[in-house]
């Protein structure tokens, strides 16, 4: 007679353990979420490591070459730019700014995309039906077309590209949460909490919202990349942040100038972007197929 | 039922460029400047020639009426003048917009011929090696931002391996006369000798900067063929047609291509749009002479009148193909209704 199981633990996890479970068993996604980490890691803890100020320019070393090349030196691990900047804190902060950025953003056009879209959900009627129509022309145009207009309106700059970025983010916001609140709206346990007498706000921050948190995060990995790439290119063509902001599209333009002489120049920024949205996209993915997977069983 | 659906969607159409409309006249309020020189492009004018110029354009009469005026300039032809170049901004548009349009159409066309193949090989060898590295590689593919990777395609096979020329459309030695904007046709119907030459100098230039704009779409499409071939081939009826004892190529023939295929094709024609804005920022590294260079220029330039009349044929052309591939959608399957966003 076994003894020692007096204890039958019966463990009921929760549906988000569920689908940290099944993203688990993908190692690439986790292998993505680490880099992830990093990047964010990098956003927090920036300054502290970064070894020069990355707008302090050295005029003893000019295009001094990265430190795996034979005339370069350790003191400038990734070497230094055409005015003497060294690029390993310049990339530091260069990821600090675009990801933080990013990050806020996709918080505020969330914040702003889900009010609007549970208000859409909740109502019925012409106003509603006149929103969800003007938000569907508008999802068809791409986000960075939206935001160049936007900047062409408000002029050049990195706070108006910001404002352009998050307001061309909400309509995807809307539109989704519009959709989940549609749908959870008509099933039964909602039903019940009308009975109840729950009034629509009630219902939704109690009974919609729960259920809607995990399809935010993978749109909010969506957002995120489309995020960090439209801040770059923007930066990139000169219309976002400004020549001596540490942003990394605008570095990579800057790099442009002396790209047949320092082609790591435009390497490295390159490099650093395309990592982190591969991360996000990765970590989308692997999110994605958990919940999938989760739902199927 | 077929008449209103195109009635319906040529109402969305109407209202929406309707709504356009009204936000670029709302532009000439709220650029900084003069009203009447920002909808005119006219800088330095005479007092008497902006007094004449404020009645033309109905400046002394209401918002309204001046609304009604711009709509009519607009639907004539006369969109003002660029501050920079001076042109009249509707020719400089019409010889911008059909270079973009052209870039963009081969780069759609190169990615559905690689993205669709590759997105049903995937999807019928679901979870096995080639998937999972077609997959892989379509991840890289869309988390590419297009700049670096124009940049990066320039730096070898331009400036390492010299075989693709660095920007621009055509070799200077070629002199195109305008008639179309678009540069396979012009050259066609130019009377210039070597048009053979002409017409290879032109797919020289235009390799790169399609190879870079395929890549990303081409990764985007693939996914979505990818995902809608799972989603069919694990349906019922493909169940039930194996069932009934058809072999593997004839169920895929029958029932698994047309039913993978048909729910896609109008995200294929959004991806257009996506197309398109990449294609701007191409156009401005590979010095393309298309819409997205010339708008980038404007708005570096404050050049306010070209800015607006700028975004209004980007967006209205951007409206009009997502109307039209909405209803195309629609007509070639009716069933399609509700949700048609991109999964991927």
């Amino acid at each position: 007679m076994p003894k020692f199981n007096i204890y039958q633990e019966e463990i009921h996890p929760s549906p988000l353990m569920h689908t940290w479970w099944e993203f688990r068993k993908s190692h690439i996604a986790v292998l993505g979420l680490w880099i992830f980490a990093f990047f964010v890691f990098l956003v927090i803890f920036g300054p502290l490591i970064a070894p020069f100020d990355p707008l302090l320019q050295n005029p003893n070393a000019f295009l001094v070459k990265p430190s795996w090349d034979v005339s370069g030196s350790i003191r400038h691990l990734f070497g230094t730019d055409s005015i003497g900047r060294d690029l390993l804190s310049r990339l530091i902060y260069g990821c600090r700014l675009t990801l933080g950025i990013s990050l806020l953003l996709v918080v505020l056009a969330m914040l702003v995309g889900v009010a609007l879209g549970a208000v859409a959900g909740l109502t019925q009627g012409v106003r509603s039906s006149v929103l969800n129509h003007l938000l569907d022309s508008i999802l068809a145009i791409p986000t960075l077309l939206i935001a160049i207009v936007i900047v062409g309106i408000l002029g050049v700059g990195l706070v108006n590209s910001m404002w352009a970025i998050s307001l061309a983010l909400i309509p995807q916001f809307v539109h989704n949460t519009r959709e989940v609140v549609r749908t959870e709206m008509a099933k039964e346990y909602v039903l019940a909490a009308k009975l109840d007498g729950a009034k629509n706000t009630h219902l939704f921050f109690y009974s919609i919202l729960p259920n809607m948190y995990e399809m935010l995060v993978v749109q909010g990995t969506m957002a995120l990349s489309i995020a960090i790439l439209d801040i770059s290119a923007l930066g990139f063509l000169g219309l976002g942040a400004q020549a001596p902001a540490p942003e990394l599209g605008t570095m990579l333009s800057e790099g442009l100038r002396v790209a047949y002489k320092s082609p790591w120049s435009i390497a490295l920024p390159g490099s650093a972007i395309f990592l982190m949205v591969l991360s996000v996209n990765v970590v989308g993915d692997g999110l994605r197929s958990a919940l999938r997977n989760r739902l199927q069983r | 039922m077929m008449l209103t659906q195109i009635i319906r969607k040529f109402n969305l159409l109407i209202l929406t460029l309707f709504v356009l409309s009204i936000l670029s006249f709302l532009l000439v309020y709220l650029f900084p400047g003069d009203p009447l020189v920002n909808l005119t492009g006219l800088e330095n004018l005479s007092p008497e020639a902006h007094q004449k110029l404020a009645e033309i354009h109905g400046f002394d009469h209401s918002y309204f009426y001046q609304y009604w005026l711009y709509l009519t300039n607009l639907l004539e032809g006369e969109w003002g003048f660029s501050f920079s170049s001076g042109n009249p901004l509707w020719r400089e548009i019409m010889q911008t917009l059909p270079a973009s349009m052209e870039l963009s159409a081969y780069a759609l066309l190169f990615s559905l011929l690689i993205g669709v193949p590759f997105g049903f090989i995937a999807g019928f060898q679901h979870y096995k090696l080639s998937d999972y590295s077609l997959l892989t590689a379509s991840v890289v593919g869309y988390s590419i931002p297009v700049f670096w990777l124009s940049l990066i395609l320039i730096l070898v096979f331009s400036l390492q391996l010299g075989w693709f020329p660095l920007s621009g459309r055509l070799s200077l030695l070629y002199d195109i006369p305008h008639q179309t904007g678009f540069i396979f046709i012009d050259i066609f119907l130019s009377d210039v000798e070597f048009k053979n030459d002409a017409a290879k100098s032109a797919v020289q230039h235009l390799i790169l900067p399609t190879l870079s704009l395929t890549i990303v779409t081409a990764s985007i499409i693939f996914r979505l063929t990818r995902r809608s071939v799972i989603d069919v081939m694990s349906s019922q009826y493909i169940q039930t047609a194996y069932t009934r004892g058809l072999s593997g190529l004839q169920v895929v023939m029958r029932h698994g291509v047309r039913n993978a295929l048909l729910p896609i094709i109008p995200l294929f024609g959004m991806q257009f749009a996506v197309l398109l804005t990449n294609a701007m920022i191409v156009e401005v590294i590979f010095s393309w002479p298309g819409i997205g260079n010339w708008l980038i220029q404007a708005i570096f330039q404050r050049d306010y009148p070209a800015i607006r009349a700028g975004m209004l044929a980007v967006s209205t052309l951007v409206i009009i193909l997502t109307v039209c591939t909405d209803l195309l959608a629609n007509l070639i399957n009716p069933a399609l209704s509700g949700d048609r966003r991109a999964q991927i």
